[in-house]
């Protein structure tokens, strides 16, 4: 078999395998991108509410929490809750938590929810599970690699390697380079 | 090749499902079997910097985008201690608020710049109910190095 033949074989199958974690790493590669700007794993929600009646700082934990779910209507389990300071509590619910200030009578309620594809790729991408995931994550950047390599040799002639290929590689290898001069 | 598809999926399925309200592991196994009570650290914690330490609270905070810290509650009222992670060694899930965590690491201190009013004692608020200094003050706040930890 012909080496160019032989590479044409091992990138295109290579390729296939790759094609899913290019997918998630990818997706998670511009998630995490932005992170200064949007939370790539949660979304966020609150709502600001006012507590009908007047709540009195000196009663238990328990009572006032039992006064605010009973107020707000809500029938969720409570995980738990805690006191920040006497006149602030927070009630911690599955995905949501009620933060009250008893002075003011202000209750922000906060619900989390995972977002979807972005979350779970962040894991992988992330290397999140560690363990096995480690090698998976290091076998996949062998695989670009190999996919670089092989890429570049796929076709000959005057669009190869050996004819505009190559300029279009200097570019890809001078961008970074311009970058690290201009930030670095 | 379908039917091993099928089993791969379903398999994954139930062990997602099946240890879901497990307790989770992150970064490194706990060695220390007594936790020290979170007000004892915080009442003398300059005594502790540098020793390692097993506390338990509830997660009342979490960090929202990168999970790289936590907030634990005392075991007296009003009391909170931060465990800090390194970014990436471990995360810890929105998901953890409100659950019951075991944490070891080591006590580190930092020295953080509050905030002044700048000059006008109008802006401190009445809440503050303290006396306008006109300069930035510096406070010296103690935290935990999250090495492990077990949330439930």
């Amino acid at each position: 078999m012909k080496i160019r033949k032989l590479i044409r074989l091992l990138h295109r199958d290579v390729g296939y395998v790759a094609f899913g974690l290019t997918i998630i790493y990818s997706i998670s590669g511009i998630a995490v991108n932005h992170v200064n700007d949007w939370n790539p794993n949660y979304i966020i929600g609150k709502d600001t509410l006012i507590v009908s009646s007047g709540i009195d700082s000196t009663l238990t934990s328990e009572q006032i929490v039992e006064h605010l779910t009973e107020s707000f209507s809500i029938t969720d389990s409570i995980k738990s809750f805690f006191r920040s300071s006497p006149t602030t509590i927070d009630i911690f619910f599955d995905k949501k938590t009620l933060s009250t200030n008893l002075k003011t009578r202000i209750a922000v309620i906060e619900t989390v929810e995972s977002r979807t594809v972005f979350h779970e790729s962040n894991f992988l991408h992330l290397n999140h599970p560690k363990k096995l995931w480690t090698w998976i994550a290091d076998l996949f950047a062998v695989a670009l690699i190999f996919l670089a390599i092989t890429g570049i040799f796929m076709i000959k002639g005057k669009k190869g390697i050996s004819g505009r290929g190559k300029w279009f590689i200097l570019i890809g290898i001078l961008i970074p380079i311009v970058f690290l001069l201009l930030y670095f | 090749m379908k039917k091993l598809f099928v089993l791969i999926a379903v398999v994954s399925f139930l062990s997602v499902n099946l240890f879901a309200d497990e307790a989770k592991k992150y970064g490194s196994e706990l060695t220390l079997t007594e936790a020290t009570p979170i007000s004892e650290i915080l009442a003398d914690a300059e005594s502790f910097v540098g020793k390692k330490v097993l506390v338990e609270g509830t997660v009342v905070d979490v960090c929202e985008k990168r999970g790289c810290w936590i907030n634990l509650s005392g075991d007296k009222e009003f009391e909170t201690i931060r465990v800090k992670v390194n970014d990436g060694e471990i995360v810890f899930p929105m998901e953890a608020k409100g659950k019951n965590a075991l944490v070891e690491g080591e006590i580190f201190s930092i020295v953080t710049e509050g905030e002044g009013c700048g000059g006008d004692c109008s802006k401190e608020g009445e809440e503050k109910e303290h006396k306008c200094e006109h300069e930035k003050t510096t406070k010296k706040v103690y935290m935990i190095k999250g090495l492990g930890a077990v949330i439930k």
